[in-house]
Parts: C-alpha cells; sequence; structure tokens
C-alpha cells in the first residue's frame, strides 16, 4: 500500500515546506560553528480532497463558510516557540503530510516514522481513517493528536491509548451547550434534526447532556431541506416550529447548514436558536477576549492573512505546544520522556481559563468550552455552578464513570 | 486624537522641539491619581483627599502602564492599539506629544539618564529601544512571543523581560540590545519587583499562579511562592501586578480573578494575608509614604485604595473602562 498518489514528488514537497517553517533560532544569538541542534519534528497528517474543507455553499456562488484545514494553528504554535526553541537548543519542525484517502492514512504514519523518525503527529482526518490507524500504530512509540474529529465514538469505543484528542467531543459541547441553557432556565427544547448521520449524532450528544443536566426535549421533528409545497410540514421552519406545547429555544442539528441558516427570525414563537447555528459550543473563537485569547488570534490573523481562528486550529495549536512544552519541561528530547508529561502530569495554557491536561480514562483533553455566537462568546462552560468534586472541567464530556474507555486501567 | 499628528521618524527633529518646549506649571507633588483604562481609552485623574474624578484625559487608543519622569512634569503612558507612547503633561492634564513604538506597546521602563525608553511589544515580539528625545526606535531586540514586563537594572546596563507565551525571563544587554540569556520559569510570566537590596527579581508566573524567585548573580531560579485565598481555587489565581517596600520587608501581589491581594513578608517569603480587592485585579501602585496601595480591577471597571498599616480596603472608585494600572503623582 502506498500513502500517496506521487510518493517521490510529494515527499520533496515535504521538505522544501519542512525547510520553510524550521524554527532556527534569533539572528541575535550568534549562530556560530555550533553543530547542528537536536530537532522534534512533528507530523501534520491531512487527507487529499477531505469532503470537510469543501466550501459551504448558498444558492448561486456565494460562499457561507469557506472551511480550512487547521495546519495554520499548528504554525502559530510552532513560530511562538522560537524562543524556546533556543533556550532548549532544540529545534522544532512541522511536516506537512498528504495521505491519498482516509484508508491511506495509516501507512502515510508508518512511513513518516520508518523514513523521517517522526513520532508526534497532528491528525486532520475523518473518522474512518482512525480505526486502521489505530490497529497500524498499536504499541508503537507514536503519539497522534486527533484536532480535527469530535466523533464520541472515537473516545468511547475505539479507545486508543496512542491518540489524545485535542478537539472537544461532541458531548463535551452538547454538554457546555446544554450548562449554558439551563442556568438560563431555559430546559425546554424544540430540536429540529437533519437527515446526515452527523446531525442524528448531534442529537443522540444533546439526549444525553439534557438528562444530565436536567432539561428536557419537548418536541422532536425531523426536517428534510428543500422548498417542495408537498413536504412543507419537513422543510418550513414555520411550520417545524408550530404546536401547542411551548419551548424555551429551539436546538437546530444541520451540518449542512442551508436548512439551519433559514431557521433564525422564522419560527413561530419568538425564541432564541442554538446548536449548529447563532450559539455554538466551540473549542475556540476570534472574539474571545480573555485569557490572553486576542494576541493568540492576533497571530493567527497575521499568519493567515485576516483569517479568524477555528476551534480545529485551536486544536492543532495546542497539540503542537503541547509537544514543545513536554520538551522543555522534561528537558529532554527523549519520546518516552515527553510522552508520559503529556499523558500524565503535563498542564498547558490553552489561553481559556481553566489550564487544560489530558484525561487518563480516554486521552481526551479537558479543557473550557466556549458558546459562540456570531460576535460574542456568550458563556464559557462550564458554566459557573456546575461543580466537580476534583476539576470542574470534567463536568464536560465523559468523565471516569460514565465511559467504557479504560485507559489508565 | 486630540489633533496631534501621530509620530513619524521623519518629523523627529519637528518633534523634538515642540516636545522641548517646558511646561509651564506642572503639578508636582499633586498627589493626583491617575488610571489608565483600556477600554474607554482614557485616564482618570482623582483627587487623593476627595477621592473625586477631577479629570478625564483622552489618549490615544488602549492606555496601559505608565511612568512619571523623575521631576513629575511628565507621565508616559503606552497605548497599545495605536502603537505609541503618549506623552501628558501633568500640570495641564492633556496630551502632549506621542512617541511610535513597536506593535501594542504593552509595559515600559524609563532611563532618564541614557532618555531612553524601552518597550515590550506585546504583538510584536520584541522589544523597542527609544530614544525619547529623537522620538526614533533606535534598536529592536528579538524576545520570546507576548513580552510583557521590563525592569531595567540599577546601573541600566541590563533588562529584564518577561514572556509570557514562552515562559521565559530574557536578560537583556541594554547597550548591545541583545538577549544574553534565558532562564525558565513558571506558566505565563508578567512582571517584576527586585527587592530592595538587589540579590533578587521576583517574577509573577500568571497561569501557574506562582512569584518566581530569580537569583540575581547567578541568573537562576531560587524559590518560588505560590498563592491561595481562603475560599479560592487554585485555578482563580492568577498573579500579575507586584509592589515592594523600600524596606524590603513586604511585597504586594495582585492575584487577577481571585480578586485579592497577597502580602509577603520579603525575607521569609511567607505570606501574611489576603486582602479582598475587586475582579481580575492586576495593576498595583504604592504611594510614596507607603501608607496607601492602589489596585486596578480590571473587570470591576474601578480601583480599590488600601490602607497598608491596618491592610484593609478604604474605598473603590469607579473609573472608565477595563482599568489598568495606577500611578500617583506623589
Amino acid at each position: 500500500m502506498i500513502d500517496a498518489a506521487h510518493p517521490a514528488r510529494s515527499w520533496l514537497g515535504l521538505r522544501l515546506a519542512c525547510n520553510a517553517i524550521v524554527v532556527a533560532g534569533f539572528a541575535t544569538v550568534a549562530p556560530a560553528q555550533s553543530p547542528p541542534q537536536p530537532r522534534v519534528t512533528i507530523g501534520y497528517v491531512e487527507v487529499a480532497g477531505d469532503a470537510r474543507y469543501e466550501p459551504i455553499i448558498a444558492y448561486g456562488r456565494l460562499v457561507l463558510k469557506s472551511r480550512e484545514r487547521p495546519f495554520a494553528g499548528a504554525q502559530v504554535a510552532l513560530d511562538e516557540a522560537q524562543a524556546l526553541s533556543r533556550v532548549l537548543k532544540t529545534d522544532f519542525a512541522l511536516e506537512r503530510i498528504s495521505a491519498q484517502s482516509p484508508t491511506h492514512v495509516a501507512a502515510a504514519v508508518l512511513r513518516a516514522r520508518a523514513d523521517h523518525g517522526i513520532q508526534f503527529f497532528v491528525l486532520d482526518a475523518p473518522a474512518e481513517a482512525f480505526k486502521p490507524l489505530a490497529d497500524a500504530v498499536k504499541g508503537r512509540d507514536i503519539l497522534v493528536f486527533n484536532a480535527t474529529a469530535a466523533d464520541d465514538s472515537l473516545r468511547r469505543d475505539l479507545c486508543a491509548a496512542e491518540f489524545v484528542h485535542t478537539l472537544p467531543s461532541l458531548a463535551m459541547g452538547m454538554d457546555g451547550l446544554v450548562q449554558y441553557l439551563a442556568s438560563r432556565k431555559w430546559t425546554n427544547l424544540l430540536v429540529l434534526e437533519g437527515p446526515l448521520p452527523d446531525d442524528a449524532a448531534m442529537v443522540k450528544a444533546l439526549e444525553n447532556s439534557v438528562k444530565k443536566f436536567g432539561a428536557r426535549i419537548i418536541t422532536r421533528r425531523e426536517f428534510k431541506p428543500g422548498t417542495d409545497p408537498r413536504e412543507r410540514e419537513k422543510n418550513d421552519p414555520a411550520l417545524l416550529s408550530a404546536g401547542n406545547r411551548d419551548y424555551d429555544v429551539v436546538f437546530v442539528a444541520d451540518h449542512a447548514f442551508d436548512f439551519a441558516r433559514q431557521v433564525s427570525y422564522h419560527t413561530q414563537r419568538a425564541r432564541p436558536v442554538v446548536g449548529s447555528i447563532d450559539l455554538e459550543p466551540a473549542a475556540w473563537h476570534w472574539t474571545w477576549e480573555h485569557n490572553g485569547a486576542p494576541q493568540v488570534n492576533s497571530r493567527f490573523m497575521k499568519l493567515t492573512q485576516g483569517r479568524h481562528m477555528e476551534s480545529a486550529d485551536w486544536a492543532a495549536w495546542i497539540a503542537v505546544k503541547m509537544v514543545v512544552q513536554a520538551a522543555l519541561r522534561t528537558r529532554s528530547t527523549e519520546f518516552a520522556a515527553q510522552r508520559k508529561f503529556i499523558l500524565g502530569e503535563g498542564s498547558f495554557d490553552g489561553n481559556k481559563g481553566l489550564a487544560v491536561s489530558v484525561r487518563p480514562w480516554d486521552h481526551q483533553l479537558r479543557q473550557a468550552v466556549l458558546l459562540a455566537a456570531p460576535y460574542e462568546v456568550v458563556a464559557r462552560a462550564p458554566v459557573e455552578g456546575f461543580l466537580h468534586k476534583t476539576n470542574d472541567l470534567d463536568t464536560l464530556g465523559d468523565d471516569e464513570p460514565e465511559t467504557p474507555c479504560r485507559l489508565n486501567k | 486624537m486630540n489633533g496631534l499628528p501621530m509620530p513619524r521618524r521623519v518629523f523627529a527633529l519637528a518633534l523634538v522641539a515642540w516636545i522641548a518646549v517646558p511646561a509651564a506649571g506642572h503639578g508636582k507633588g499633586t498627589g493626583l491619581i491617575f488610571v489608565s483604562n483600556e477600554k474607554t481609552n482614557n485616564l482618570i485623574v482623582i483627587d487623593p483627599k476627595t477621592y473625586q474624578v477631577v479629570k478625564d484625559i483622552k489618549v490615544s487608543r488602549r492606555p496601559r502602564d505608565m511612568h512619571f519622569n523623575a521631576d513629575h512634569s511628565k507621565l508616559y503612558v503606552a497605548c497599545g492599539d495605536d502603537d505609541v507612547i503618549d506623552i501628558v503633561d501633568v500640570g495641564k492634564l492633556e496630551v502632549i506629544g506621542r512617541l511610535a513604538t513597536g506593535p501594542s506597546p504593552e509595559t515600559f521602563a524609563l532611563d532618564e539618564k541614557r532618555r531612553r525608553l524601552y518597550v515590550a511589544n506585546e504583538e510584536g515580539s520584541s522589544l523597542s529601544i527609544i530614544d525619547i528625545d529623537q522620538n526614533i526606535i533606535i534598536h529592536e531586540v528579538p524576545t520570546g512571543a507576548e513580552p510583557e514586563g521590563v525592569f531595567i537594572a540599577e546601573d541600566g546596563k541590563t533588562l529584564y523581560v518577561t514572556s509570557e507565551v514562552g515562559d521565559l525571563v530574557h536578560l537583556v544587554d541594554a547597550e548591545g540590545g541583545h538577549v544574553t540569556q534565558d532562564v525558565v520559569v513558571g506558566t505565563r510570566p508578567r512582571r517584576f519587583a527586585a527587592t530592595a537590596d538587589g540579590k533578587e527579581v521576583w517574577v509573577t508566573a500568571e497561569l501557574s499562579g506562582e512569584v518566581y524567585i530569580i537569583d540575581r548573580a547567578r541568573f537562576a531560579v531560587s524559590g518560588k511562592i505560590e498563592f491561595l485565598p481562603p475560599g479560592m481555587r487554585k485555578t482563580d489565581v492568577t498573579p500579575v501586578g507586584l509592589v515592594m517596600t523600600r524596606d524590603g520587608r513586604t511585597a504586594y501581589v495582585t492575584l487577577g480573578h481571585a480578586a485579592h491581594v497577597a502580602v509577603v513578608d520579603v525575607p521569609t517569603r511567607k505570606i501574611q494575608g489576603y486582602i479582598l480587592v475587586g475582579k481580575r485585579a492586576w495593576g498595583v501602585t504604592l504611594s510614596r509614604d507607603e501608607s496607601k496601595l492602589y489596585v486596578a480591577n480590571g473587570f470591576g471597571d474601578d480601583i480599590t485604595i488600601i490602607d497598608t498599616k491596618s491592610g484593609k480596603a478604604i474605598i473603590s472608585i469607579p473609573v472608565g473602562r477595563i482599568p489598568w494600572g495606577v500611578a500617583i503623582d506623589d
């Protein structure tokens, strides 16, 4: 099995890209004729033609969401490592690796390990890439940071020790959202569910969160995107939101997004909309003003010439930052020591409040969830009042007794 | 912008002449309290006796750190969103000039003997060395990401600069304009205070909730102090500002989201107590006679004045939005 369509060409391309972004210390410190420093290289593995990055387009060619890969997030973290590179006498580098399809990811990772000695990977791949990859890296000296797949099943059922999930799970997002709704006493929900499997997964996670935090799904309806008048009961938000039973908010699960954007101001009752639009749970938001976030956003915007930093960008950023911090705090370039630090005592500044760290039971990064409106972070979960006996962040997503995954046992 | 031209290097000479006009009747020792407000782009000036606001000075956007010159005729104010340091005439209570900096100046140190300003550019990963009279940046020192605290050694030859993202304190050769050494401290190091005997520099580490103590002779960490006011969670403790008394006995450390000031016995490094202040307490200043401590409460839009003898807050005074720091003309 070959991992890329044009292996020779792509590796050459990689080397060039790699050279361009190696951190090389400062010009002010005499370079002299010192021997080359040790280097920690982090692979960034993406899938060519990944459908998750196709822009969401409205009628005509109007782009609603451009959806970029989070590579820039990893680059920002690498830039931040500059000064440390000098102190640690270690270079940090990123190597961008493109796999032909999700099933080729495993081979690409193994090859990068064998040919280039890469042991840390930021994975930008859809959920279907994970099972073959988990099988391939099982028991090996490799650590893969999942920066883009929120699926709960990857944490619960796949449950692989070689992964760290830096993106919040779907469950964490829904828990954060429902905590906020509960804190406002908006506990009666009308749920509008789209036809995609991802929509169903979102509603499933919501059902769980609703149970956890004392809210209720009053009515649940499936919508069918379209304008067919014969199916108006299923495609008209006004009809879908009609009924005798009142609700506090409308929750829309719509990954295709075209229906979701037509719900606000079209509901039968004047109620806020949450879920896939208007108030969305996120790992990151460009308007987060606290904890030094404006500086992170500003560095990201500068690098990308104006793009707003999003959740997956943050997840890739923190992954690289965790590797750099592991080198700093262990004063070691040994993979085993760094891995141990990351999975164990390591706690990291994610620029969103409480320090983030890896949950030993499923290797999910515990972290705050931002509840983001288009121009403001409305609240940060854990919302005040939702307490946990050890760490309030563990009120979000699968706490130890709630998951079948037992990586710490 | 008060109709003042923004500084450009080509205008340097013209500006020198303009600034050189002596400030008539400056208010030396007025006791006035100046508070910089990040979000309302102003300095609120408070009368020390009546605690009434006597003046609202419009400055460039996002004013933060402030320092007086030696005779207190001028107050320099770093304004982060306009990349300038505004110069306020303390007598007239108005902006009389500006110095250009790098991107997003936050804190700075003033060396009047050498006529230099050292400014940490939060978004530029650099320290600008500015010639005050010529209004030019004479050198740009690369630092770790998000440099913040700047402390200038007594001889003016060495600087200490923190990098918030790098978890580092840089030692900078002020003459040569380059970093000579680095030391790793806690997470997100912020600001400095030197002990009276000159042997130690203390630096706050916001995210790890500590103060790191650096032995200046060895330029190495020689200890650290952790804080936890009663009833607070460790994660709320975000130390940022700190000041020390001249007798070398007492340090005051603002604990940010934990809404307290810690009082530390400097020789023993023991925490003597905590004083309740407002939300996100950061900027902190002592009056010259050290009888009063002024704390800017960033998320309370007010300042708290503490009587240092009793260790009690006397009054909280509403100012502008997101107060950053306090400077006293005394």
